[in-house]
């Protein structure tokens, strides 16, 4: 449902547009396995591009590094700029921010183009777990600026968790010097049972979700969510099944920025 | 000894095209040709992909060189306009966000986006029917609101969003949809797929004058920094001229002009060739 406020500086449509009641009942998600028939433990393909399309002529206001990911069906683009002079000219550190914003088409109701604070809330979750692998004491009076734009998302936990690896792509392909690329996965609880990635609809049918990005060279856990209803015992045997699963998509986002150093 | 050679003379080029960007390009320009070693009429290498985002109801991803932009329409259903009782709306909008380019802020639209963001929607009033939008009269009509966002920004990113709306009108699959008048509700099936009548498809190719100097098309962002003037020609699907744009101070003669609706005319059978 759109906003009631004519927004003045862009096309406005009709004051009120909702979507229409869909008569086709969306299939159960866990009925007979699960929709794309992936294994419970099984975290969707990934695909990224680093860097531009055409190395050749790159224009100046180009950002340093910038990285397209896909996780199944979510995709996520990040640009970073940076090292750039930043707002403080005392500061011993580099400071790192990011902006986060869903496409108005991305997600299965239309947004609006006007950032939300759940948009403002993920953007903090974002330089919250990216942070700590970045070396800003070796980027004085710097910024580095993440921008991040959800082109599809496909669950909300997933979302988030692209965009943290998407961020860390992007940022190898910056050449910011980094302790370690951050690597996340999500986890959603459906009944007693833990679900690895869970799309929209897996999402939408499931009690608890967890997030967990995680620097596995350095064996830490960056950043920690859970949202939802379980016990302290299935939260504990669910970080450590997550944790496990950023380390194999960690493997995943090294073996392509390989491939772009060949 | 030739390889240091060669590795510092291209370090000393990069520096010299980030120190002095004009004095970059007009030694080229001197030459008649353009840094990137393109023709003056040549435009990039345009690549369209259809429907690849599906939660939008009509999608399509344009890359034209460096510059990538994707158009996603939503559709979303609404009373029509008291005045116009069979008519939907379509509403177009242009983002041009700190992610594509670093000449742009985070926050309002900037000028660049809300100019190109008008001319879009002034254009796409030629691309549908709306009153193929009615589901019905006076009680409710299909609002898509496509919405063009900028990825990666290299210059042109007018002619890029043009294709990108072409595209996606035409991958946009609408769900039949009824209204019921006790309840108010529109219910739609989306088994039942249908695509909207294009009533024109638009073809654009932008011109631009480099520094008071030459017209090239298709100018990339090192190209359009030093633009004075700039020149959008759009056709339809028959070679008819639909809009003719001029902007900026510099003088394109007529006789230039006329090259550039020629070209425009190629070109349109080039782009017509990739969304096909």
């Amino acid at each position: 449902m759109s906003l009631n406020i004519a927004d003045r500086r862009r096309i406005n449509g009709p004051q009120r547009s909702v979507e229409p009641v869909y008569t086709t009942k969306a299939a159960d998600p866990f009925a007979t396995g699960r929709l794309d028939e992936r294994a419970l433990d099984q975290v969707r393909p990934i695909f990224i591009k680093t860097g531009p399309l055409d190395a050749q002529s790159l224009s100046a206001a180009a950002p340093s590094g910038s990285a397209y990911y896909e996780q199944g069906k979510i995709r996520v683009s990040c640009a970073i700029y940076g090292p750039r002079q930043g707002r403080k000219s005392n500061a011993r550190m580099g400071s790192f921010d990011c902006d986060f914003k869903y496409a108005p088409f991305s997600c299965s109701w239309k947004r609006s183009h006007i950032k939300t604070s759940d948009e403002k809330e993920i953007a903090l979750m974002l330089e919250n777990s990216v942070a700590p692998a970045i070396r800003l004491e070796a980027y004085p009076k710097a910024s580095i600026d993440a921008f991040v734009t959800v082109i599809e998302s496909d669950g909300k936990a997933a979302t988030i968790a692209a965009a943290i690896n998407c961020i860390s792509a992007a940022l190898a392909d910056a050449g910011i010097e980094l302790y370690d690329s951050v690597a996340a996965c999500s986890m959603a609880l459906h009944g007693e049972q833990w679900v690895s990635d869970c799309s929209q609809a897996e999402e939408n049918a499931s009690t608890c979700s967890l997030l967990v990005a995680r620097m596995p060279s350095a064996d830490e856990i960056t950043y920690l969510l859970q949202h939802g209803k379980t016990t302290p015992e299935q939260t504990q045997q669910a970080i450590q099944t997550c944790a496990n699963d950023c380390t194999r998509v960690y493997a995943v986002i090294c073996r392509y920025l390989q491939a772009t150093l060949e | 000894m030739v390889e240091t050679g060669q590795a510092a003379a291209a370090v000393a080029m990069q520096t010299f095209e980030r120190i002095h960007p004009v004095e970059f390009q007009r030694r080229f320009l001197g030459q008649n040709t353009r840094h990137t070693g393109r023709e003056f009429n040549q435009f990039r290498a345009l690549k369209v992909i259809k429907g690849a985002i599906s939660t939008a109801q009509g999608s399509a991803t344009v890359r034209l060189g460096n510059t990538t932009v994707v158009c996603g329409i939503k559709a979303e259903v609404c009373e029509p306009d008291v005045k116009r009782p069979t008519a939907g709306y379509l509403t177009t909008n242009v983002e041009l966000s700190p992610m594509c380019s670093a000449r742009f802020r985070a926050g309002a639209p900037s000028d660049e986006a809300q100019v190109a963001s008008e001319h879009i929607y002034r254009l796409s009033m030629h691309l549908l029917d709306l009153t193929s939008l009615c589901i019905e009269s006076g009680k409710a009509a299909w609002s898509l609101s496509a919405d063009i966002v900028c990825l990666k920004h290299d210059g042109n990113v007018v002619d890029a969003a043009v294709i990108a709306l072409v595209a996606a009108i035409e991958d946009l699959r609408l769900p039949r949809a009824e209204f019921d008048s006790a309840t108010g509700v529109v219910s739609a099936d989306k088994e039942a797929l249908g695509h909207v009548d294009v009533k024109k498809r638009l073809f654009p190719a932008t011109f631009v004058l480099v520094d008071d100097l030459c017209v090239v098309a298709d100018a990339d962002d090192a190209e359009e920094q030093m633009a004075t003037a700039s020149l959008l020609v759009v056709m339809d699907g028959e070679g008819k001229l639909v809009n003719l744009w001029k902007r900026g101070a510099g003088v394109i003669s007529r006789e230039a002009v006329e090259q550039c609706v020629e070209r425009a005319r190629e070109r349109m059978s080039e782009i017509a060739k990739v969304l096909d």
